[in-house]
């Protein structure tokens, strides 16, 4: 076959011409490679937010209730003062309900002894241990008794205990001060660790309500409520019911916007699939940039190159070569190295990611995608760059090229 | 027949709005077997007229047959394939490819003729044995003599059995030893029966061949059969040995 004799030259061609080769590889490979990292940055990004969205604990029949109005998430925090104990009351005795828990959050130091650390403070009620399904390790939950009597009892996650109790001390029924308010340890969380994002869930104190509201916080209104319904089917009529009854409790007009925004497990799926559209949008913007360099290097080297080797043309030409052998020969030299560049590239780009990866830097995740998009794009790349040096070549007279 | 047949051929060429003509009407009949010499000062046109003998180039008018073909009106596969069948090239500064292994430079005109790969390799190695390059057809351009490169340009002219040799001043850039033997390979060759033509300016290398052509400005001055070898002159059948 004439066309399998003319990669066979180009091969040849590109074996004694390996300066070239590796400028060429090089330019497509960066780009290459920059496409595998945001791909795969992309992908990463993607799976820190699915998992601070099941940090939220969320089922499908479950949805929060959260004070204020505006973005989602990464608000500023203006912490609103109009989500009250009325409103959990009243949404409780919704009939398709099953369990509501009013949420109060602190940022605050916590000490013991001489050792301090910034952690969360949640007021929540016994119910959490059910809704959230966290595991207690070492101790109990804080129960109804508690509550009632505003004990002055918390419930530690991983990240505080480490922070203030030396290694091998046990935490459980030591006095640590939050505030100005000593609390006694009752109860362990398991470590669940850090999450690609970085986020850490362990950071984390569990107090009753009845005593964040009464000794900690000494506000009365709430900084989200958790409202499990009795099945998912019945999610959206218990949300419009939830949304009436705080609208009417916090008398907003008909023409005011509400003061409380819904988080659900739909919600979240849409905002992810935003934020992946407007993601795709940048990685095809970049990944189309870094090609353009790499495709633009190739015509550059190949139209040098063909310059170089004129006078090989023409000897071919002499002996019998038609236009179209050297057009293919050229064409297989361009997408050869491209293609030889989208595997560089992706070798390079994976390890950049796995690196990425494993330093917890940027949150990178690898997928098959990129291997089949270099593999797509870099071959492309060849034939759209290699074509017009290509035809060059070949459209030279015989007669000028020996010369 | 002839094997080569020029009638009234022109050829123009333009560059900055200027057009020159360098071959100003020339008619040449050529037959198979002959020893040509094309001779002539430089700026006579004697590459001009190898190109297109060599069908490098179209005449901008008149008509060349080769062969019995008439090669003015064929398009770029066709001239490729009768560049590739019937025509060797030998070029005075022989134009191998670099890098490249005399076995390679001389598989060339293989790459791109149906032979199979087999029968191809066998070809370029008996060529090769003819010119006796056998021992180093594994060096590259590079690692052999001036007098070896010409003969891989010959063995490289020859290895697909063409019609016609057409050598540029062959031994132009060649001291005058291995010039030549080189002028005994082209005679072996004719003496074998392979048409030759020599491009050159050199008396001595025209006065091997059969037969001389001078050129001057775009014109055949004289064409005659060489005083020596009167018995080949017209090339005719039957006379050579």
């Amino acid at each position: 076959m004439r066309i399998f004799r003319n990669l066979v030259q180009a091969l040849r061609g590109l074996g004694r011409n390996k300066a070239n080769v590796f400028l060429m590889t090089l330019g497509v490979a960066v780009g290459i490679a920059s496409l595998t990292v945001i791909v795969a940055i992309g992908e990463g990004t993607r799976a820190k937010v699915l998992d601070r969205i099941a940090g939220f604990g969320f089922g499908p029949e479950s949805f929060s209730i959260y004070a204020g109005s505006g973005r989602l998430f990464f608000r500023k925090a203006q912490m609103p003062t109009n989500m009250s104990f009325q409103d959990v009351e009243d949404v409780a005795s919704l009939p398709t309900v099953r369990h509501v828990m009013p949420r109060q959050r602190k940022r605050l130091r916590a000490v013991y002894r001489k050792n301090s650390t910034s952690t969360r403070i949640y007021g929540v009620t016994p119910l959490w241990e059910i809704i959230r399904a966290w595991p207690i390790v070492d101790g109990k939950f804080f129960d109804d008794r508690d509550m009632d009597r505003k004990s002055k009892v918390a419930v530690l996650g991983a990240t505080p205990v480490k922070n203030l109790f030396p290694p091998g001390e046990d935490p459980l029924g030591k006095s640590v001060r939050m505030g100005n308010v000593f609390f006694k340890v009752v109860g362990l969380l398991e470590e669940k660790g850090l999450t690609e994002s970085g986020y850490d869930p362990d950071n984390r104190v569990l107090i009753p309500i009845s005593t964040s509201v009464a000794r900690l916080t000494h506000e009365a209104h709430l900084h989200s409520i958790k409202v499990q319904a009795m099945s998912p089917e019945v999610v959206d009529e218990t949300m419009e019911a939830t949304r009436q009854i705080l609208r009417r409790n916090h008398n907003l007009s008909p023409i005011t916007s509400d003061d409380f925004r819904f988080v659900t497990p739909t919600g979240i799926m849409e905002w992810i699939t935003e934020q992946k559209q407007a993601m795709n949008r940048m990685l095809i913007l970049i990944s189309t940039v870094s090609l353009l360099v790499g495709g633009i290097v190739i015509m550059n080297i190949m139209l040098v190159s063909i310059r170089e080797r004129i006078h090989e043309i023409g000897v071919r030409r002499c002996f019998g070569a038609r236009r179209s052998d050297i057009t293919q020969q050229f064409l297989f030299e361009s997408v050869f190295v491209s293609m030889l560049g989208g595997i560089v590239g992706t070798i390079f780009g994976v390890v950049v990611s796995l690196v990425l990866k494993r330093t917890d830097f940027i949150p990178a995740q690898i997928t098959w995608e990129p291997f089949v998009l270099a593999a797509l794009f870099s071959g492309a790349v060849g034939l759209v760059f290699g074509i017009q040096p290509a035809r060059k070549a070949a459209n030279w007279s015989p007669e000028e090229t020996i010369r | 027949m002839s094997l080569i047949h020029l009638e009234d051929v022109k050829k123009s060429y333009t560059s900055i709005g200027m057009t020159t003509e360098v071959l100003k009407g020339v008619t040449l009949k050529i037959s198979e077997g002959e020893y040509v010499a094309i001779i002539g000062p430089s700026g006579a046109g004697k590459s001009t007229l190898m190109s297109i003998m060599g069908c490098l180039g179209r005449p901008t008018s008149g008509s060349y047959y080769l062969d019995g073909e008439l090669v003015d009106q064929m398009n770029d596969k066709q001239l490729s394939g009768v560049r590739n069948e019937k025509i060797g090239f030998v070029f005075q500064a022989f134009h191998l490819l670099a890098g490249v292994s005399a076995f390679d430079n001389v598989y060339l005109p293989l790459v791109y003729c149906r032979k199979t790969p087999a029968d191809a390799r066998d070809r370029v190695r008996e060529i090769l044995a003819k010119v006796g390059l056998s021992e180093r057809m594994n060096h590259s351009p590079g690692k052999l003599s001036g007098g070896e490169q010409q003969r891989v340009t010959i063995a490289r002219a020859l290895v697909n059995q063409p019609k016609i040799v057409l050598a540029d001043e062959p031994t132009g850039n060649l001291d005058s030893i291995t010039g030549k033997e080189i002028m005994a390979i082209f005679d072996r060759l004719n003496a074998e029966g392979n048409t030759i033509i020599l491009i050159t300016h050199d008396p001595e290398v025209a006065a091997r061949a059969h037969r001389t052509i001078r050129i001057k400005d775009g014109l055949i001055e004289s064409d005659e059969k060489n005083e020596n070898f009167p018995e080949f002159g017209s090339g005719a059948e039957g006379t050579r040995a």
